[in-house]
């Protein structure tokens, strides 16, 4: 009996039997049909993945023969490891996806069967062994699908049907061609017989018949630009059955695929360049989209032929072994995902992707799109990315880096339109989305269940310790459950967590990692700590942040390369959706997540080449590329500056660190840039001293850092708004790192360490005086402000320390740094950029002043007269900040010595030091000396001015009681002396200042979406057309392989 | 360091010294230019006397803690940039505090003074206050590019950081001075000189006839006279700097005098000679060929010294 239930022809059996009394018992009764229609695709569901369960248990592969007889003479089907898993896939979303059709189904038992007729096809289509039986199933679902289409009783769903039935009919002409030419060649109709047979398979005969053969199957995976009868199906079908169209029958045709490959090896290259291509044009018409169907149909396109190029490269490649996890892998992402996003858009019935906005109101909705569009565009932890990832490293080891260009730049581009996709989403509106039924979101949160386990797994099978690299994101959503209890509450629960993690990890690390935990998690607990001025219901701030910082934990706890990317991607997830909580931030997320996804995609490409040349994924083995190490280290060393906001690649950062919620403006202006350092220090420790090409990689890396540190500071000193000029401002501090780490020596390295350091402790300082000022006044333009000092004099003392700890005046922490980084390029021998780097530290005291000054000193506003200080939550961490920045100024050794310690272990030591005194090879410090002098004569100075008051009457006079030059102007801030500050300035350098690199970017958008629309030329929605195209496509095909046969 | 309090003392006298000269040369300074002018002038010791007045004044007005700190934090500026630079070479004596750091710390640290200040003297609330603050900064920036770029040459030139030690490199004859052997180097820096002592053509700054002595527009009586003391300390820093790192340094306290003075002479000469130029002329004035003369002499010294 349990025999007989799970023989896997059943799968046929059933659905065929079911599928034809369904008609017949509806008349008796149709909630029976119902019932029983329920049942069968429970069945068909349930019963592969039973198998995958044996079959992984070591259950024999099933090789189902029919008609009593053995193949050749008889059809066979082949159930074995990878049919189960695809025939799961396939059959659990046609479950799920007839739970969400019940709507429509009902009463419609025709309707019925011929659904689970198509899900019979596409079974059907991935077991069977026998080429003309694989035309039958070919056909069976092409009608069955069209019938599905139909459903939809309206004139574009109904040509878009013919349209369908036009394409599918040449495909399946075409390969019933090729099957008749083939079995006149081999005499067989048998795949494995055929590939037996296959040396019968030559001469223009041959090659006309691998043709048609591969003309049939790549129709079917809907190649650009004959694919625009597919789109029409996406756009115009019904929800639930595109998703299946989508899903179900794509994965059966690139099974089928699979299948054929050794049959047609010639067609390897042609095939693998056909996916390319179209994998490219579908993401870059994406671009232009704003239909939400028809920009899922474009994505599936793209996904799809993703997945079969995947699978012709590495069958080309002979890695065999991985297609299991890569192909696998991205069928059941775009699976699921795929089939989720199709069922929310009809949902939630608005055709536009404009119209999505406000979808923010509902929460939960929001995290389900969310979380699909993440699986997407290939983030952890879903299987997509661990399919991306082995994709990658397998294409570099096998020298394929355009393949990977082409990869990596698809899903970028992928990633723009889903995302901003995302972002119009997130925007207010007044109207929310009108929601259909409950019934359509179960079988989505299945889906998203689905993806969470499958990523698991997936994780799993890379012998990676899941739960440890994964926890970031499950300690994450297990904290998003406490969004209902007092923020504080979840604030304090998420110190707890953190600081637990922090107490266990940092001891246990060491070199330079010990100096960026403690950065990270250090500088993070504080940001943390100041969040808590915020009483308000932040809706998954905290979760995000414990995430956030848990993933730094990640950074400083991976091994391998892929740890270290799984962690970088959770911090790129993490950030994004917390910049996405401020409320002018919209315009900026976009750019923020695609500047740090082309980030991962450029260090994901190091990886991998260095993965190439060592076969390892250790981050240790990076020591050891040598070949490539300056390609290497190029790509991550840009990886990193993109992420670091680098000149020129900076576009995202302002609005970025400007727009996010205050405290997070802190926390990634301070804490999290330094990620993008510690990266950089990992790369330039690992490949930067190797000589050769790599010297010329680190000169220029030295410029690029000293052209960040100068348009940074030049930028800050044109912004009127305070929180753009520290942004500003921190883009040129990470310049100095750079280049202080592009010298490649230990004073340096030390020097960027030490800048590191001080610009955590001065940044985090100064964006939390910030936000005390925005929470008072409400306002971030710097001229709307004046003379806070007298209400918020404990802020404006810490913006004292703040700015001189930055600008490098002796005797703050600041000058350590200039001194040990200017030491560093004379003794290097960069004397230009010494004196450049000069210039632009000299630049910093212009917007400091301003700052400070605009802010807390001058008039003081009529409204603020009642401004109080900054709250304690605030003022905690900065005290904190300033008593840390005056212990490094009072003894700089404390600092410089281990810092100068570590950057030992990898170059011999420079610094020289006795004591207090600090010598490099061209000069010396003596901090402890040095503020005892500073204080002494400070003292002395005060004392002569107390003196010299004690004879004096000194009258406090009121604000107002100055020369004073009054008009009354008609834009007021024109004539306020703090607006436009350094006007003249700009007359004499602005020009430097114009904004190129935004231009630039803009340039390189509008170019990309005016590519994409030019590549939509081809879509005429002209049914003849579209068969024209397809006939062209394949006399294109025939003589363009023919040539190499 | 182990013999704190005669250190103490040794400076003392120092900044005794290079205050009282620093007066003087104002006054010099100031009669000069009206003998240029075709006036009498006043006498050599007004400056004392103007000093005296502003430390004898019984009332002042207080614009709040900064305000107050600012004249402060002008006079540790100049005390403390004098006590990292060596007056005389070759003498403990006149050594001060420049064991305590090199040439980047005296740099740096005459920036400590002029933020300071330009502080307090924002508290002030008087717009002429910080629009001359605002020149002031922006020049700065601008004439630190040529100057710096010439420190750069002579520490390529010198191979240390340390002012001693520059000293020490051009004894021995007055050819060794840098002035004679990296002449690119001290004209770029001469052009910066110019900017930095602001007379005209780049005293926009002060500007008196436009936004009223711009900077310290607010302050009087005790604190005026804690910033003239700090004038004539900070100038006497400066071109004792100057005199250490182009012209040879002196060995004793005439040779000095007459060094700082020639070299002070240079900016009263030119300022008696040009009109003033506009913040946003004087900041590209800067970066164009001071800037170039300073990236030449980088290559001079690099090309022709070096090898």
């Amino acid at each position: 009996m349990v025999e007989a239930l799970s023989n896997p022809l059943n799968l046929v059996v059933v659905a065929l039997g079911v599928g034809f009394l369904l008609p017949l018992i509806d008349r008796s009764s149709p909630a029976l049909a119902r019932s029983l229609f329920n049942l069968a695709l429970v069945y068909q569901a349930a019963l592969p993945i039973l198998w995958l369960f044996w079959l992984a248990n070591g259950a024999p592969t099933q090789e189902i023969q029919t008609a009593g007889i053995s193949p050749p003479f008889s059809i066979n089907l082949r159930f074995g490891m990878e049919e189960a898993f695809f025939v799961a896939g396939v059959n659990l979303a046609a479950l799920l996806g007839g739970w969400y059709l019940t709507d429509l189904l009902r009463g419609r038992a025709a309707a019925m069967s011929v659904f689970l007729i198509l899900t019979m096809g596409v079974d059907g289509m991935i077991m069977t062994r026998d080429l003309f039986n694989l035309f039958i199933f070919i056909e069976i679902t092409a009608i069955a699908t069209f019938g599905l289409l139909s459903l939809e009783r309206n004139a574009a769903a109904l040509t878009a049907g013919f349209k369908y039935i036009i394409a599918t009919s040449l495909a399946s002409s075409f390969l019933l061609l090729g099957v008749m030419l083939l079995y006149y060649l081999t005499g067989t109709l048998n795949i494995d017989d055929m590939q037996a047979q296959l040396v019968l398979v030559h001469g223009p005969l041959g090659l006309v018949a691998m043709t048609l053969l591969v003309a049939g199957m790549i129709v079917e995976l809907k190649p650009y630009p004959a694919n625009g009868w597919g789109l029409d199906v996406y756009e115009n079908a019904p929800p639930g059955v595109a998703a299946m169209v989508s899903v179900g029958v794509s994965a059966g045709a690139l099974f089928a695929l699979y299948k054929i490959l050794p049959l047609v090896l010639p067609f390897l290259s042609a095939l693998a360049a056909v996916a390319g291509v179209t994998f490219l044009a579908s993401n870059f018409i994406g671009l232009k989209q704003k239909k939400v169907r028809r920009l899922l149909g474009y994505s599936s396109i793209g996904q799809m032929s993703l997945a079969a190029a995947a699978l012709v490269l590495l069958t080309q490649l002979d890695r065999g072994a991985a297609i299991p996890l890569v192909v696998g892998g991205l069928f059941l992402n775009h699976l699921f995902a795929k089939a989720g996003l199709f069922w929310l858009a009809g949902a939630l019935k608005q055709s536009d992707t404009q119209d999505w906005r406000g979808l923010r109101a509902n929460p939960r909705l929001l995290a389900l799109f969310g979380v699909l569009l993440a699986a997407l565009v290939g983030l952890p932890p879903f299987p997509g990315f661990w399919a991306k990832w082995e994709l990658v490293m397998q294409l570099s080891a096998g020298g394929l880096n355009l393949w990977v260009a082409v990869i990596l730049l698809g899903s970028l581009l992928e990633a723009v339109y889903l995302f901003r996709w995302f972002g119009q989403a997130m925007q207010a509106s007044k109207h929310e989305p009108t929601l259909s039924g409950r019934a359509h979101q179960l079988p989505v949160m299945v889906a998203v269940l689905g993806l969470f386990a499958a990523g698991h797994f997936a994780a799993a099978s890379f012998g990676v310790d899941a739960l440890r690299v994964l926890a970031p994101l499950y300690i994450g959503i297990a904290l998003m459950l406490l969004h209902s209890v007092p923020a504080r509450v979840q604030g304090l629960v998420s110190l707890v967590i953190v600081g637990t993690y922090s107490y266990q990890v940092l001891p246990a690390q060491d070199g330079i990692n010990a100096l960026f935990g403690a950065m990270l998690l250090g500088g993070g607990l504080l940001m943390l700590v100041a969040g808590l001025y915020r009483g308000d219901q932040r809706l998954g701030h905290y979760p995000l942040m414990t995430m956030l910082l848990l993933s730094f934990g990640g950074l400083l706890q991976a091994g391998t390369s892929l740890e270290f990317f799984v962690a970088w991607e959770f911090l790129t997830i993490s950030s994004y959706l917390l910049l996405c909580r401020g409320r002018d931030a919209a315009p900026h997320t976009l750019s923020y997540l695609i500047f740090s996804l082309a980030s991962a995609f450029l260090v994901l490409a190091g990886f991998g080449l260095a993965y190439a040349e060592t076969g390892s994924i250790a981050l240790a083995a990076l020591e050891r590329v040598e070949g490539n190490a300056a390609l290497v280290l190029s790509l991550l060393g840009l990886g990193f500056l993109v992420k670091a906001g680098a000149f020129g690649l900076h576009v995202w950062l302002p609005g970025a660190y400007a727009e996010a919620d205050d405290d997070f403006s802190a926390m990634l202006a301070a804490v999290f840039g330094k990620a993008a350092v510690f990266g950089l220090f990992i790369a330039i420790m690992s490949l930067g001293v190797k000589g050769g090409g790599t010297d010329i990689v680190m000169y220029v890396l030295g410029w690029i850092g000293l052209l960040t540190a100068f348009f940074g500071a030049l930028m800050a000193v044109f912004q009127e708004d305070l929180k753009k000029t520290l942004a500003y401002s921190s883009m040129g501090q990470v310049g100095y790192m750079v280049t202080a780490l592009a010298t490649g020596t230990h004073l340096g390295w030390v020097a960027a360490g030490y800048l590191s350091v001080n610009h955590l402790l001065f940044k985090g300082l100064l964006f939390l005086v910030a936000a005390g000022i925005v929470l008072r006044v409400g306002q971030r333009e710097m001229y709307r402000m004046g003379g806070l000092i007298s209400n918020m004099p404990v802020s404006f003392f810490g913006m004292m320390i703040g700015i001189i700890a930055l600008s490098g005046v002796p005797p703050l922490t600041g000058f350590g740094g200039k001194w040990l980084m200017l030491n560093a390029l004379l003794e290097k021998g960069w004397y230009w950029q010494a004196g450049f780097a000069f210039f632009a530290s000299a630049l910093a005291f212009l917007y400091l002043f301003r700052m400070i000054h605009t802010v807390f000193l001058g008039q003081r506003k009529l409204a603020h007269k009642d401004l109080r200080e900054a709250p304690l939550a605030l003022i905690v961490p900065q005290l904190v900040l300033v008593a840390v920045i005056l212990a490094f100024s009072v003894q700089p050794t404390w600092l410089v010595n281990p810092v100068a310690a570590i950057m030992a272990d990898y170059l011999p030591q420079t610094l020289e030091v006795h004591g207090s005194l600090i010598k490099s090879g061209l000069g010396y410090w003596d901090g402890f000396m040095v503020i005892n002098v500073v204080g002494a004569v400070f003292m002395v100075s005060l004392l002569i001015l107390l003196l010299l008051s004690r004879f004096m009457r000194v009258q406090r006079v009121k604000q107002f009681n100055i020369v004073f030059a009054a008009e009354r102007p008609e834009r007021p801030e024109t004539t306020h002396y703090a607006y436009d500050f350094y006007s003249f300035y700009e007359r004499a350098l602005g020009f430097l200042v114009l904004p190129r690199a935004t231009a630039f970017w803009n340039g390189v958008s509008e170019w990309s979406h005016s590519l994409g629309s030019g590549l939509r030329v081809f879509y005429t929605g002209n049914g003849q057309t579209y068969a024209l195209y397809i006939l062209l496509y394949v006399a294109l095909l025939y003589f363009a392989v023919g040539d190499s046969v | 360091m182990q013999n704190w309090p005669s250190q103490i003392g040794y400076f003392m006298l120092n900044l005794t010294i290079v205050g009282l000269y620093g007066m003087l040369l104002s006054g010099i300074v100031a009669r000069t230019l009206a003998k240029v002018q075709g006036r009498i002038g006043i006498p050599l010791y007004q400056p004392f006397l103007d000093l005296a007045k502003n430390l004898g004044k019984r009332t002042a007005v207080s614009h709040g803690v900064m305000f107050y700190l600012g004249p402060v934090f002008r006079l540790a500026g100049g005390i403390g940039t004098l006590a990292f630079v060596p007056v005389l070479y070759g003498s403990e004596i006149f050594g001060n505090f420049s064991m305590a750091g090199d040439l980047l710390l005296a740099m740096y640290f005459m920036f400590f003074g002029q933020l300071g200040m330009a502080l307090g003297a924002g508290e002030s609330g008087h717009p002429f206050s910080a629009i001359g603050i605002a020149r002031g900064l922006g020049q700065m920036t601008a004439y630190e590019v040529p100057f710096a770029l010439a420190i750069i040459a002579i520490v390529v030139q010198y191979d240390t950081l340390s002012i001693t030690e520059i000293v020490a490199a051009q004894q021995g004859g007055i050819g060794n001075w840098t002035v004679f052997t990296n002449p690119l180097a001290v004209i770029a820096a001469m052009i910066a000189f110019l900017g930095m002592t602001a007379y005209p053509p780049f005293d926009v700054v002060m500007a008196p006839n436009e936004i009223p002595i711009g900077p310290p527009t607010e302050y009087h009586s005790s604190y005026l006279a804690m910033m003239t003391m700090n004038q004539a300390v900070f100038a006497g820093a400066k071109l004792i700097l100057f005199m250490a790192l182009f012209f040879g340094g002196a060995t004793n306290l005439v040779e000095l005098v007459i060094k700082t003075w020639a070299i002070y002479m240079v900016a009263v000469v030119v300022g008696a000679a040009f009109p003033r130029f506009r913040v946003d002329q004087s900041i590209r004035f800067f970066l164009r060929y001071p800037t170039l003369i300073g990236i030449a002499a980088i290559a001079y010294t690099q090309a022709v010294l070096l090898p």
